[in-house]
Protein backbone atom coordinates (compact mmCIF):
# COMPACT_ATOMS: atom_id res chain seq x y z
CA UNK A 1 0.00 0.00 0.00
CA UNK A 2 2.56 2.35 0.69
CA UNK A 3 4.18 2.28 -2.66
CA UNK A 4 0.69 3.22 -3.90
CA UNK A 5 0.69 6.64 -1.71
CA UNK A 6 4.34 7.32 -2.64
CA UNK A 7 3.82 7.13 -6.11
CA UNK A 8 0.97 9.42 -5.91
CA UNK A 9 3.38 11.79 -3.60
CA UNK A 10 6.38 11.64 -6.23
CA UNK A 11 3.97 12.74 -9.57
CA UNK A 12 1.92 15.68 -7.57
CA UNK A 13 5.82 16.73 -6.33
CA UNK A 14 6.80 16.26 -10.29
CA UNK A 15 3.84 18.44 -11.36
CA UNK A 16 4.30 21.08 -8.92
CA UNK A 17 8.38 21.40 -9.49
CA UNK A 18 8.14 20.30 -12.75
CA UNK A 19 5.85 22.97 -13.74
CA UNK A 20 6.43 26.00 -11.19
CA UNK A 21 10.41 25.82 -11.38
CA UNK A 22 11.38 29.04 -13.56
CA UNK A 23 13.49 28.76 -16.69
CA UNK A 24 17.31 30.33 -16.55
CA UNK A 25 17.39 33.29 -18.01
CA UNK A 26 18.04 33.26 -22.19
CA UNK A 27 17.99 35.24 -25.13
CA UNK A 28 15.54 34.57 -27.68
CA UNK A 29 16.45 37.34 -30.70
CA UNK A 30 18.62 40.42 -31.20
CA UNK A 31 17.48 43.40 -33.51
CA UNK A 32 18.66 43.55 -36.58
CA UNK A 33 19.07 40.32 -37.74
CA UNK A 34 21.96 41.35 -40.48
CA UNK A 35 24.56 43.68 -40.05
CA UNK A 36 27.16 45.06 -42.68
CA UNK A 37 30.79 44.78 -41.95
CA UNK A 38 32.38 48.07 -41.26
CA UNK A 39 28.96 49.46 -39.47
CA UNK A 40 28.50 50.93 -36.16
CA UNK A 41 25.64 48.84 -35.19
CA UNK A 42 23.20 49.41 -32.26
CA UNK A 43 22.14 45.82 -31.21
CA UNK A 44 19.21 45.33 -28.96
CA UNK A 45 18.91 41.59 -27.17
CA UNK A 46 15.55 40.58 -25.90
CA UNK A 47 15.98 38.44 -23.19
CA UNK A 48 13.70 35.64 -21.81
CA UNK A 49 13.09 35.64 -17.62
CA UNK A 50 15.98 37.80 -17.67
CA UNK A 51 16.78 40.41 -14.57
CA UNK A 52 18.86 42.94 -16.59
CA UNK A 53 17.80 45.90 -14.83
CA UNK A 54 18.75 44.27 -11.66
CA UNK A 55 22.51 45.16 -11.98
CA UNK A 56 23.88 48.02 -13.13
CA UNK A 57 24.98 48.77 -16.67
CA UNK A 58 28.50 48.66 -16.46
CA UNK A 59 28.30 45.18 -15.11
CA UNK A 60 27.00 43.26 -17.81
CA UNK A 61 29.21 42.16 -20.47
CA UNK A 62 28.12 41.46 -24.24
CA UNK A 63 29.99 39.50 -27.18
CA UNK A 64 28.98 38.30 -30.45
CA UNK A 65 31.11 35.75 -30.79
CA UNK A 66 32.63 34.23 -34.02
CA UNK A 67 34.72 30.85 -32.23
CA UNK A 68 35.87 30.19 -29.44
CA UNK A 69 38.81 32.63 -29.98
CA UNK A 70 37.22 35.53 -31.97
CA UNK A 71 34.88 37.87 -30.61
CA UNK A 72 33.58 41.29 -30.75
CA UNK A 73 32.87 43.41 -27.51
CA UNK A 74 30.21 45.49 -27.15
CA UNK A 75 30.18 49.11 -25.79
CA UNK A 76 28.20 51.91 -24.24
CA UNK A 77 25.82 49.05 -22.64
CA UNK A 78 22.16 50.19 -21.71
CA UNK A 79 19.47 48.57 -20.21
CA UNK A 80 16.26 49.71 -20.85
CA UNK A 81 14.29 47.26 -19.14
CA UNK A 82 14.46 43.88 -17.59
CA UNK A 83 14.22 42.21 -21.12
CA UNK A 84 16.02 44.64 -23.40
CA UNK A 85 19.69 45.42 -23.48
CA UNK A 86 21.17 47.60 -25.93
CA UNK A 87 24.78 47.28 -26.74
CA UNK A 88 26.70 49.13 -29.80
CA UNK A 89 29.69 47.32 -31.73
CA UNK A 90 32.04 48.47 -34.41
CA UNK A 91 31.93 45.74 -37.36
CA UNK A 92 35.63 45.69 -38.79
CA UNK A 93 35.76 45.67 -42.57
CA UNK A 94 37.32 42.37 -42.58
CA UNK A 95 35.56 39.15 -41.77
CA UNK A 96 37.53 36.19 -40.04
CA UNK A 97 37.24 34.27 -42.84
CA UNK A 98 37.50 35.05 -46.93
CA UNK A 99 33.28 34.66 -47.51
CA UNK A 100 30.19 36.97 -48.01
CA UNK A 101 29.00 36.58 -44.74
CA UNK A 102 29.37 34.77 -41.46
CA UNK A 103 27.31 34.07 -38.64
CA UNK A 104 27.77 35.06 -34.76
CA UNK A 105 26.47 34.02 -31.31
CA UNK A 106 25.30 36.65 -29.20
CA UNK A 107 26.57 35.83 -25.02
CA UNK A 108 25.39 38.05 -22.62
CA UNK A 109 26.72 37.79 -18.90
CA UNK A 110 25.25 39.43 -16.23
CA UNK A 111 26.18 38.75 -12.45
CA UNK A 112 22.78 37.84 -11.36
CA UNK A 113 21.36 36.19 -14.48
CA UNK A 114 24.45 34.50 -15.61
CA UNK A 115 25.58 33.79 -18.73
CA UNK A 116 23.41 33.25 -21.60
CA UNK A 117 23.72 32.60 -25.45
CA UNK A 118 21.72 32.62 -28.09
CA UNK A 119 23.79 30.82 -31.48
CA UNK A 120 23.69 32.33 -34.99
CA UNK A 121 21.85 35.23 -33.49
CA UNK A 122 22.89 37.74 -36.17
CA UNK A 123 24.66 37.67 -39.61
CA UNK A 124 26.80 39.61 -41.03
CA UNK A 125 27.51 40.64 -44.86
CA UNK A 126 30.45 42.11 -46.74
CA UNK A 127 30.77 42.66 -50.68
CA UNK A 128 33.86 41.62 -51.49
CA UNK A 129 35.53 38.54 -49.74
CA UNK A 130 39.65 39.29 -50.87
CA UNK A 131 40.76 39.17 -47.65
CA UNK A 132 39.94 38.03 -43.59
CA UNK A 133 40.92 39.39 -40.72
CA UNK A 134 42.07 38.46 -36.84
CA UNK A 135 38.89 39.39 -34.39
CA UNK A 136 40.63 37.67 -31.22
CA UNK A 137 40.12 41.29 -29.79
CA UNK A 138 36.94 40.07 -27.73
CA UNK A 139 38.05 38.33 -24.75
CA UNK A 140 35.16 36.22 -23.13
CA UNK A 141 36.51 35.22 -19.41
CA UNK A 142 35.25 35.23 -15.90
CA UNK A 143 31.70 34.08 -16.82
CA UNK A 144 29.20 34.35 -14.07
CA UNK A 145 26.64 31.32 -13.05
CA UNK A 146 22.59 31.77 -11.35
CA UNK A 147 22.88 30.12 -8.76
CA UNK A 148 18.83 29.61 -8.08
CA UNK A 149 17.59 26.48 -8.36
CA UNK A 150 15.71 26.35 -12.50
CA UNK A 151 16.26 24.60 -15.50
CA UNK A 152 18.22 25.40 -18.41
CA UNK A 153 16.96 27.57 -21.43
CA UNK A 154 16.96 25.86 -24.53
CA UNK A 155 16.16 27.60 -28.35
CA UNK A 156 13.35 26.53 -29.89
CA UNK A 157 11.46 24.29 -26.89
CA UNK A 158 11.54 27.07 -24.08
CA UNK A 159 9.11 26.14 -21.58
CA UNK A 160 8.21 23.00 -23.38
CA UNK A 161 11.53 21.60 -21.72
CA UNK A 162 9.40 20.48 -19.47
CA UNK A 163 7.91 18.16 -21.39
CA UNK A 164 10.76 15.77 -19.69
CA UNK A 165 9.11 14.85 -16.49
CA UNK A 166 5.99 13.92 -18.23
CA UNK A 167 6.58 12.56 -21.62
CA UNK A 168 9.63 10.72 -20.82
CA UNK A 169 8.71 8.88 -17.67
CA UNK A 170 5.51 7.26 -20.23
CA UNK A 171 8.87 5.53 -22.34
CA UNK A 172 10.03 4.35 -18.56
CA UNK A 173 6.56 2.72 -17.20
CA UNK A 174 6.03 1.07 -20.66
CA UNK A 175 9.81 -0.56 -20.20
CA UNK A 176 9.11 -1.61 -16.97
CA UNK A 177 5.82 -3.16 -17.49
CA UNK A 178 6.56 -4.72 -20.62
CA UNK A 179 9.67 -6.29 -18.24
CA UNK A 180 7.09 -7.44 -15.74
CA UNK A 181 5.11 -8.76 -18.53
CA UNK A 182 8.09 -10.72 -20.35
CA UNK A 183 8.92 -12.22 -17.17
CA UNK A 184 5.41 -13.19 -16.40
CA UNK A 185 5.03 -14.96 -20.00
CA UNK A 186 8.53 -16.80 -18.80
CA UNK A 187 7.37 -17.95 -15.25
CA UNK A 188 4.14 -19.07 -17.37
CA UNK A 189 5.80 -21.51 -19.98
CA UNK A 190 8.60 -22.54 -16.81
CA UNK A 191 5.82 -23.46 -14.10
CA UNK A 192 3.56 -25.11 -17.61
CA UNK A 193 6.17 -27.91 -17.63
CA UNK A 194 4.45 -30.69 -15.52
CA UNK A 195 8.47 -31.63 -13.88
CA UNK A 196 7.85 -27.95 -12.54
CA UNK A 197 4.36 -28.46 -11.50
CA UNK A 198 5.18 -29.32 -8.23
CA UNK A 199 7.24 -26.08 -7.59
CA UNK A 200 4.29 -24.36 -8.37
CA UNK A 201 1.89 -25.73 -5.57
CA UNK A 202 4.29 -24.56 -2.98
CA UNK A 203 4.10 -20.80 -3.68
CA UNK A 204 0.74 -20.15 -2.16
CA UNK A 205 -2.26 -19.33 -3.33
CA UNK A 206 -0.45 -19.49 -7.43
CA UNK A 207 -2.44 -20.68 -10.31
CA UNK A 208 -0.67 -21.48 -13.67
CA UNK A 209 -2.76 -19.10 -15.72
CA UNK A 210 -2.44 -16.28 -12.94
CA UNK A 211 1.04 -16.01 -15.04
CA UNK A 212 -0.81 -15.56 -17.83
CA UNK A 213 -3.06 -12.58 -16.37
CA UNK A 214 -0.37 -10.86 -14.80
CA UNK A 215 1.73 -10.65 -18.45
CA UNK A 216 -1.71 -9.59 -20.26
CA UNK A 217 -2.09 -6.85 -17.74
CA UNK A 218 1.17 -5.76 -17.75
CA UNK A 219 1.22 -5.21 -21.38
CA UNK A 220 -1.85 -3.63 -20.70
CA UNK A 221 -0.99 -1.13 -18.93
CA UNK A 222 2.21 -0.63 -20.47
CA UNK A 223 0.81 0.20 -23.68
CA UNK A 224 -1.67 2.48 -22.66
CA UNK A 225 1.73 4.45 -21.31
CA UNK A 226 2.92 4.13 -25.04
CA UNK A 227 0.16 5.25 -26.90
CA UNK A 228 0.06 7.91 -24.26
CA UNK A 229 3.93 8.34 -24.79
CA UNK A 230 3.30 8.65 -28.31
CA UNK A 231 0.84 11.04 -28.59
CA UNK A 232 2.29 13.44 -26.42
CA UNK A 233 5.36 13.12 -28.25
CA UNK A 234 3.58 14.22 -31.39
CA UNK A 235 1.75 17.28 -29.30
CA UNK A 236 5.47 18.37 -28.62
CA UNK A 237 6.72 17.75 -31.80
CA UNK A 238 4.20 19.59 -33.36
CA UNK A 239 5.67 22.33 -31.85
CA UNK A 240 9.32 21.46 -31.69
CA UNK A 241 10.16 19.84 -34.61
CA UNK A 242 6.96 21.93 -36.67
CA UNK A 243 4.86 18.99 -37.50
CA UNK A 244 3.61 16.33 -35.04
CA UNK A 245 3.94 13.10 -37.28
CA UNK A 246 7.36 13.91 -39.48
CA UNK A 247 8.15 10.09 -40.02
CA UNK A 248 11.21 10.31 -37.97
CA UNK A 249 12.71 7.02 -37.71
CA UNK A 250 12.15 7.00 -33.54
CA UNK A 251 8.46 7.36 -34.16
CA UNK A 252 8.01 5.31 -36.75
CA UNK A 253 9.96 2.08 -35.05
CA UNK A 254 8.02 3.17 -31.62
CA UNK A 255 4.61 3.10 -34.04
CA UNK A 256 5.90 -0.38 -34.69
CA UNK A 257 6.91 -1.76 -31.16
CA UNK A 258 3.22 -0.79 -30.15
CA UNK A 259 1.93 -2.46 -32.99
CA UNK A 260 3.64 -6.01 -32.24
CA UNK A 261 1.63 -5.63 -28.65
CA UNK A 262 -1.09 -4.76 -30.18
CA UNK A 263 -1.19 -8.68 -31.71
CA UNK A 264 -0.51 -9.94 -28.58
CA UNK A 265 -3.50 -9.44 -27.39
CA UNK A 266 -5.40 -10.40 -30.20
CA UNK A 267 -3.82 -13.53 -30.45
CA UNK A 268 -4.52 -14.46 -26.33
CA UNK A 269 -8.15 -13.72 -27.07
CA UNK A 270 -8.21 -15.35 -30.36
CA UNK A 271 -8.24 -19.06 -28.60
CA UNK A 272 -11.54 -20.51 -26.61
CA UNK A 273 -9.36 -22.71 -24.44
CA UNK A 274 -7.54 -20.14 -22.45
CA UNK A 275 -4.64 -22.23 -20.99
CA UNK A 276 -3.73 -23.23 -25.18
CA UNK A 277 -4.34 -19.46 -25.92
CA UNK A 278 -1.76 -18.25 -23.15
CA UNK A 279 0.92 -20.27 -23.44
CA UNK A 280 0.94 -19.21 -27.80
CA UNK A 281 0.78 -15.67 -26.01
CA UNK A 282 3.26 -15.98 -23.44
CA UNK A 283 5.55 -17.08 -26.23
CA UNK A 284 4.82 -14.44 -28.64
CA UNK A 285 5.10 -11.88 -25.43
CA UNK A 286 8.89 -13.16 -25.46
CA UNK A 287 9.17 -12.63 -28.82
CA UNK A 288 7.37 -9.33 -28.88
CA UNK A 289 10.18 -8.08 -25.77
CA UNK A 290 13.04 -9.25 -27.75
CA UNK A 291 11.90 -6.40 -30.69
CA UNK A 292 11.00 -3.81 -28.32
CA UNK A 293 14.53 -3.66 -27.52
CA UNK A 294 15.95 -2.83 -30.71
CA UNK A 295 12.92 -0.86 -32.24
CA UNK A 296 13.14 1.30 -29.32
CA UNK A 297 16.86 1.68 -28.62
CA UNK A 298 19.24 0.73 -31.31
CA UNK A 299 17.33 1.29 -34.70
CA UNK A 300 16.46 4.59 -34.40
CA UNK A 301 20.35 5.52 -33.41
CA UNK A 302 21.43 4.48 -36.29
CA UNK A 303 19.39 6.64 -38.67
CA UNK A 304 19.08 10.74 -38.64
CA UNK A 305 16.54 11.82 -36.43
CA UNK A 306 15.05 14.71 -34.74
CA UNK A 307 14.83 13.09 -31.41
CA UNK A 308 17.44 13.79 -28.63
CA UNK A 309 19.50 10.47 -28.07
CA UNK A 310 19.80 9.64 -31.55
CA UNK A 311 22.99 9.47 -33.86
CA UNK A 312 24.46 7.75 -31.15
CA UNK A 313 24.05 8.87 -28.13
CA UNK A 314 22.83 7.41 -24.97
CA UNK A 315 19.49 9.47 -24.52
CA UNK A 316 20.15 11.15 -21.45
CA UNK A 317 23.62 12.61 -21.91
CA UNK A 318 25.07 16.18 -20.11
CA UNK A 319 23.40 18.13 -22.77
CA UNK A 320 19.88 16.86 -22.15
CA UNK A 321 19.60 16.93 -18.36
CA UNK A 322 21.40 18.86 -15.38
CA UNK A 323 21.40 18.53 -11.86
CA UNK A 324 18.22 21.02 -11.46
CA UNK A 325 16.02 18.98 -14.06
CA UNK A 326 17.48 15.20 -12.32
CA UNK A 327 16.04 16.30 -9.09
CA UNK A 328 12.62 16.54 -10.84
CA UNK A 329 13.07 13.79 -13.52
CA UNK A 330 13.68 10.98 -11.42
CA UNK A 331 11.42 11.10 -8.47
CA UNK A 332 8.69 11.56 -12.03
CA UNK A 333 10.57 8.40 -13.34
CA UNK A 334 9.73 6.75 -10.07
CA UNK A 335 6.43 8.00 -9.34
CA UNK A 336 4.66 7.03 -13.03
CA UNK A 337 6.34 4.01 -12.76
CA UNK A 338 5.00 2.48 -9.31
CA UNK A 339 1.60 4.25 -10.76
CA UNK A 340 2.22 2.24 -13.60
CA UNK A 341 2.25 -0.81 -11.25
CA UNK A 342 -0.81 0.03 -9.74
CA UNK A 343 -2.86 0.11 -12.71
CA UNK A 344 -1.72 -3.31 -13.93
CA UNK A 345 -2.20 -4.76 -10.58
CA UNK A 346 -5.78 -3.26 -10.53
CA UNK A 347 -6.68 -4.70 -14.13
CA UNK A 348 -4.89 -8.35 -12.70
CA UNK A 349 -7.18 -8.31 -9.99
CA UNK A 350 -10.41 -7.60 -11.83
CA UNK A 351 -9.56 -10.92 -14.58
CA UNK A 352 -8.52 -12.83 -11.70
CA UNK A 353 -12.49 -12.24 -10.13
CA UNK A 354 -13.84 -11.94 -13.28
CA UNK A 355 -12.20 -15.63 -14.04
CA UNK A 356 -13.37 -16.87 -10.93
CA UNK A 357 -16.72 -15.94 -11.22
CA UNK A 358 -16.98 -17.02 -14.97
CA UNK A 359 -15.25 -20.68 -13.26
CA UNK A 360 -12.47 -20.29 -15.78
CA UNK A 361 -10.15 -20.74 -12.41
CA UNK B 1 -27.52 2.51 -27.57
CA UNK B 2 -24.39 2.73 -25.18
CA UNK B 3 -22.52 2.09 -27.93
CA UNK B 4 -23.55 4.88 -30.01
CA UNK B 5 -23.05 6.86 -26.89
CA UNK B 6 -19.51 5.98 -26.36
CA UNK B 7 -18.83 6.56 -30.34
CA UNK B 8 -20.36 10.08 -30.77
CA UNK B 9 -18.10 10.68 -27.06
CA UNK B 10 -14.80 9.33 -28.84
CA UNK B 11 -15.66 11.28 -31.78
CA UNK B 12 -16.18 14.63 -30.46
CA UNK B 13 -12.67 13.84 -28.68
CA UNK B 14 -11.24 13.02 -31.27
CA UNK B 15 -12.72 16.11 -33.43
CA UNK B 16 -11.62 18.26 -30.36
CA UNK B 17 -8.15 17.00 -30.45
CA UNK B 18 -7.60 17.48 -33.68
CA UNK B 19 -8.73 21.14 -34.11
CA UNK B 20 -7.55 22.58 -31.00
CA UNK B 21 -4.06 23.19 -32.49
CA UNK B 22 -6.01 25.63 -35.37
CA UNK B 23 -8.53 27.42 -32.90
CA UNK B 24 -5.48 28.22 -30.46
CA UNK B 25 -3.67 29.61 -33.59
CA UNK B 26 -6.63 31.96 -34.51
CA UNK B 27 -5.41 35.22 -36.03
CA UNK B 28 -2.16 36.54 -35.22
CA UNK B 29 -1.82 34.81 -31.40
CA UNK B 30 -0.70 31.53 -31.03
CA UNK B 31 -1.29 30.81 -27.48
CA UNK B 32 0.63 27.50 -27.75
CA UNK B 33 4.03 29.50 -28.96
CA UNK B 34 3.13 31.87 -26.80
CA UNK B 35 5.18 32.33 -23.19
CA UNK B 36 7.59 30.21 -23.79
CA UNK B 37 5.70 27.32 -25.63
CA UNK B 38 4.26 27.06 -21.48
CA UNK B 39 0.94 25.51 -22.98
CA UNK B 40 2.53 21.97 -24.78
CA UNK B 41 3.24 21.60 -20.93
CA UNK B 42 0.01 22.04 -20.57
CA UNK B 43 -1.81 20.18 -22.97
CA UNK B 44 0.93 17.11 -22.62
CA UNK B 45 0.02 17.09 -19.14
CA UNK B 46 -4.18 17.27 -19.82
CA UNK B 47 -3.04 14.49 -22.44
CA UNK B 48 -2.18 11.95 -19.94
CA UNK B 49 -4.09 12.70 -17.84
CA UNK B 50 -7.35 12.19 -20.25
CA UNK B 51 -5.62 8.73 -21.19
CA UNK B 52 -5.21 7.43 -17.59
CA UNK B 53 -9.07 8.33 -16.75
CA UNK B 54 -10.03 6.53 -19.88
CA UNK B 55 -8.64 3.96 -19.01
CA UNK B 56 -9.78 4.20 -15.13
CA UNK B 57 -13.23 4.32 -16.32
CA UNK B 58 -13.22 1.53 -18.92
CA UNK B 59 -12.03 -0.77 -15.74
CA UNK B 60 -14.41 0.79 -13.31
CA UNK B 61 -17.64 -0.48 -16.37
CA UNK B 62 -16.36 -3.67 -16.60
CA UNK B 63 -16.31 -3.70 -12.78
CA UNK B 64 -20.10 -2.76 -12.69
CA UNK B 65 -20.73 -5.48 -15.23
CA UNK B 66 -18.92 -8.14 -13.10
CA UNK B 67 -21.02 -7.30 -10.04
CA UNK B 68 -24.26 -7.30 -11.99
CA UNK B 69 -23.38 -10.50 -13.00
CA UNK B 70 -22.80 -11.75 -9.60
CA UNK B 71 -25.52 -10.64 -8.38
CA UNK B 72 -28.14 -12.16 -11.06
CA UNK B 73 -26.29 -15.66 -10.15
CA UNK B 74 -25.04 -15.98 -6.85
CA UNK B 75 -24.90 -19.68 -7.05
CA UNK B 76 -22.20 -19.39 -9.30
CA UNK B 77 -19.94 -17.47 -7.00
CA UNK B 78 -18.16 -19.79 -5.21
CA UNK B 79 -15.20 -18.69 -2.70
Amino acid sequence: MWWKALSVVLIVYSLIAGTLVPLKPGITYVSPQTARSGQQLVLQLHGYNSFYAQSPANDIRVWLQYDSAQALTGQQIRVLNDTTLEASFLIPTELPRPTASVMLNAIIDHPADGVSLLPSAIEIVKDSIASQANWSGGNISGLHVKKDFSFPYRNVIYESIRNTYFHVPMWFVLMFLFIASAWNSVQFLRFSNPAQAAALDSKKGQSLLDFDRKAAAYAEAGLLFGILGLITGMLWAHYAWGAAWSNDIKQLMTAVALLIYLAYFILRSSFDEPEKGARLAAVYNIFAFASLIPLLYIVPRMFASLHPGATGNPAFGSEDLDNTMRMVFYPAIIGWSLFGFWLAQLRYRYQRLLDKATGLD
Amino acid sequence: MKFFKARIFFTIILFLAISLPTVLAQGNRDYMRETGKINVVIGVIVLIFIGIVTYVLRLDRKLTKLEHQLKDDKNGWTN
